[in-house]
């Protein structure tokens, strides 16, 4: 009973020092890490809309829905929101920027586990970039990549309805 | 003097038969199917072929001298490597396609294990998997027929596997090989010829072929389209998967009639052979209805290679006067 | 200081933690896919197996026997997360890159082991050596691994494309290929080492 006593006492101490240890480390790095999340989420919008200055999360209780993305002037120009859905092996996930007319400024792939050397292809530019100028309501003519149809025409699904979703809810927007 | 009396453990019969015959006699039985490979797909097929075989040799022929072992590239078991690996490829790849996968299949197919006999896995399968993990586009772009009418380039098992309806493909087109396809598995009415040669003279047994093909069939049949398990589920939807299409098309006469039999990677016993027949049948079933790729002949060989130690394992013949 | 340098040596060839004492394999196996990886891979493991090398050391004689393993796996802990700390504030894409495998270096055998094996037996400067070592030691292979697959795998090094037109396998940027990788430079390590005997 005392020796469990000691082996308890023991650990505790262990563990309070590494505790006080962490919370100092924490309290150091916490302020760094949080600027880079934002710098990365400031950085992977303005990708999307590139003309954009001022992006405001519009959000449902604690999720975010959409950000409403204003130019420098301060004039409301077009949305940015996130859409995923299914692939072929993976949930793709993409940030897409929207122009308040209803057409794609850019979409940008932020998270794929698709196959290597086909599906993977729909993160390069060459793939991404034949969205840019296209209506929402044209997306099914974009051409898949070869080799890769499904995992192509997945991208061109998830966004166009998420866009069409978001469309619904700005019409009234200034 | 030296004894004329030679004194030899038994087995004391003897049959004309080696490992070396038995291989060349499978390469006789796949000549049809290569002949109307290049028929169909042209002059593209011949040069796969030999560069899959001539590589496959000069493989095994560097690693047997680097390795300091008796040269044996005139057994016959690296040119069937060769030659079953070109036979699983689109007849329009890179000339170096062939190559490295040859290298591949009798490198770590078969040599890192220590050379014919001790390979767990079939050498051209190996090969094959390799090459369509690591250069899928070029594995999956088939050229249409060139000598008949073109149908479509795309395998028939790959335009079900996206949703679409075949068209215009009549189950004689398929039986002729007229749709795109590898070299070797397309025409099946050349392999099914080939099969009957290695029957009728008895290298092979129905065992594993028979049993593959019928469990391929029989599983496609009931939860194939229009099968059981279609949505939407409705009462008395009955069988009806179309169970002669998956029989003719892919690579599953190829498979099952000449590389689930490899001696080295299959069961010793009748049984086990059953066994391991079943296996390859349902994994192959369940990948092209279920999984990701169009055709799993290949990912089913394997695997049941994988399990093969086990099997013989369990189906080991009881010795006589002793107990199970 | 003859035998101090020993001591590290040892890490890197005769008792390399990949290639001889075959530990550590999950993380080498998963973030092996390219060189920047496993170079950050192994700077926080070594990172980590020098501080709690250090730290077991010193507190050797404090901690019973009976819950030596428990006290360990605290001090390993703190370590990792201070390190991943530290990386999501410097460096978050390589934190991306890594992910799991951060915090999965609290139950890396290498670091578990040498807190075992030496660390809780020797003096505070071997172990400190003894951990310098091993970490490099583990670095080295993972840049070996992760060369090979990364140069093959997708054709580049470090980013830079290293031959035009060469189509590269992607089979060995998959966890297929490093298994493939990993067993057949195991096996050529074993020839060597067998030569030498």
């Amino acid at each position: 009973m005392k020796e469990a006593l000691r082996y308890g006492f023991i650990l505790a101490m262990i563990c309070v020092v590494a505790s006080g240890l962490l919370g100092g480390m924490n309290s150091l790095t916490r302020p760094k890490i949080i600027a880079q999340v934002q710098g990365e989420e400031q950085a992977a919008l303005r990708e999307v809309m590139p003309e954009g200055q001022h992006f405001e999360p519009i959000k449902k209780g604690k999720d975010i829905i959409y950000y409403k993305v204003n130019n420098k002037d301060g004039k409301f120009i077009g949305v940015a929101f996130e859409a995923s859905g299914k692939g072929y092996s993976s949930v793709i996930d993409t940030l897409v920027g929207m122009t308040q007319d209803g057409s794609i400024a850019a979409i940008k792939i932020l998270n794929q586990n698709e196959t290597p050397g086909l599906g993977a292809r729909i993160a390069e530019s060459s793939f991404t970039g034949r969205f840019t100028n296209k209506n929402i309501q044209g997306l099914t003519d974009i051409q898949a990549i070869t080799g890769a149809t499904i995992s192509s025409k997945a991208v061109i699904n998830l966004v166009q309805e998420k866009a069409k979703e978001i469309q619904a809810l700005i019409k009234n927007e200034k | 003097m030296k004894s004329k009396l030679i004194v030899n453990v038994s087995p004391h019969l003897h049959k004309d038969e080696s490992v070396s015959k038995i291989m060349w006699m499978v390469v006789i039985s796949l000549i049809p199917a290569g002949v109307a490979g290049v028929l169909i797909f042209g002059l593209d097929a011949l040069w796969v072929i030999l560069l899959g075989i001539v590589s496959a040799l000069i493989t095994e022929w560097i690693i047997q001298l680097l390795t300091k072992r008796r040269v044996t590239i005139l057994d016959g078991s690296a040119f069937l490597t060769g030659l079953l690996l070109a036979y699983n490829l689109p007849a329009k790849v890179p000339f170096w396609l062939p190559v490295v996968g040859s290298f591949f299949a009798i490198a770590i197919g078969k040599q890192v294990f220590g050379g014919l006999g001790q390979n767990i896995f079939n050498p051209a399968l190996v090969g094959r998997v390799f090459l369509v993990a690591s250069w899928p586009k070029y594995m999956t772009t088939f050229t249409p027929p060139q000598n008949f009418d073109a149908i479509t380039s795309a395998t028939p098992l790959a335009i079900i596997k996206e949703g679409r309806i075949l068209e215009k493909i009549s189950y004689l087109n398929l039986f002729f090989g007229n749709r795109g396809g590898c070299i070797g598995e397309v025409c099946i009415f050349a392999l099914v010829l080939g099969a009957l040669f290695l029957f009728i003279r008895g290298y092979i047994s129905w065992h594993i072929p028979i049993t593959y093909t019928v469990v391929v069939g029989l599983f496609t049949y009931i939860f194939g389209q229009k099968g059981l398990f279609t949505p939407p589920l409705r009462a008395g939807a009955g069988f009806g998967g179309d169970w002669l299409l998956h029989i003719l098309s892919g690579g599953l006469i190829l498979g099952a009639f000449f590389m689930a039999t490899d001696y080295v990677t299959s069961p010793l016993t009748r049984c086990g052979q059953i066994i391991f027949g079943i296996g390859c049948g349902l994994i192959t079933a369940i990948i092209r209805l279920w999984g990701g790729y169009p055709e799993g002949v290949s990912y089913a060989i394997l695997m049941m290679n994988a399990a093969t130690p086990i099997i013989d394992r369990y189906t080991k013949n009881r010795i006589y006067g002793t107990k199970i | 200081m003859k035998n101090l340098f020993k001591e590290f040596l040892k890490g890197i060839i005769r008792e390399n933690p990949t290639f001889v004492l075959v530990l550590g394999l999950c993380p080498t196996l998963a973030v092996s896919t390219s060189v920047i990886n496993g170079i950050g891979m192994g700077i926080a493991a070594t990172f980590v197996l020098l501080g709690s090398n250090v730290i077991v050391a010193l507190i050797k004689n404090i901690i019973p026997a009976r819950i030596r393993i428990p006290c360990f796996i605290v001090v390993i802990a703190t370590f990792v997360t201070i390190t991943e700390m530290t990386m999501k504030a410097y460096s978050p894409a390589l934190n991306r890159a890594l992910g799991i495998y951060v915090p999965l270096i609290v139950v890396n055998c290498i670091v578990l082991g040498r807190a075992e094996a030496y660390a809780q037996k020797q003096t505070v400067l071997n172990s400190l050596f003894d951990g310098l070592g091993m970490g490099v030691g583990f670095t080295l292979a993972l840049i070996l691994i992760s060369g090979i697959r990364e140069a093959l795998g997708s054709g580049k090094i470090l980013g830079y494309t290293l031959v035009q037109k060469f189509e590269p396998a992607f089979v060995l940027g998959m966890p297929s290929g490093a298994l493939l990788v990993i067993g057949l430079l195991l096996g050529f390590f074993n020839i060597l080492k067998g030569r030498r005997e």
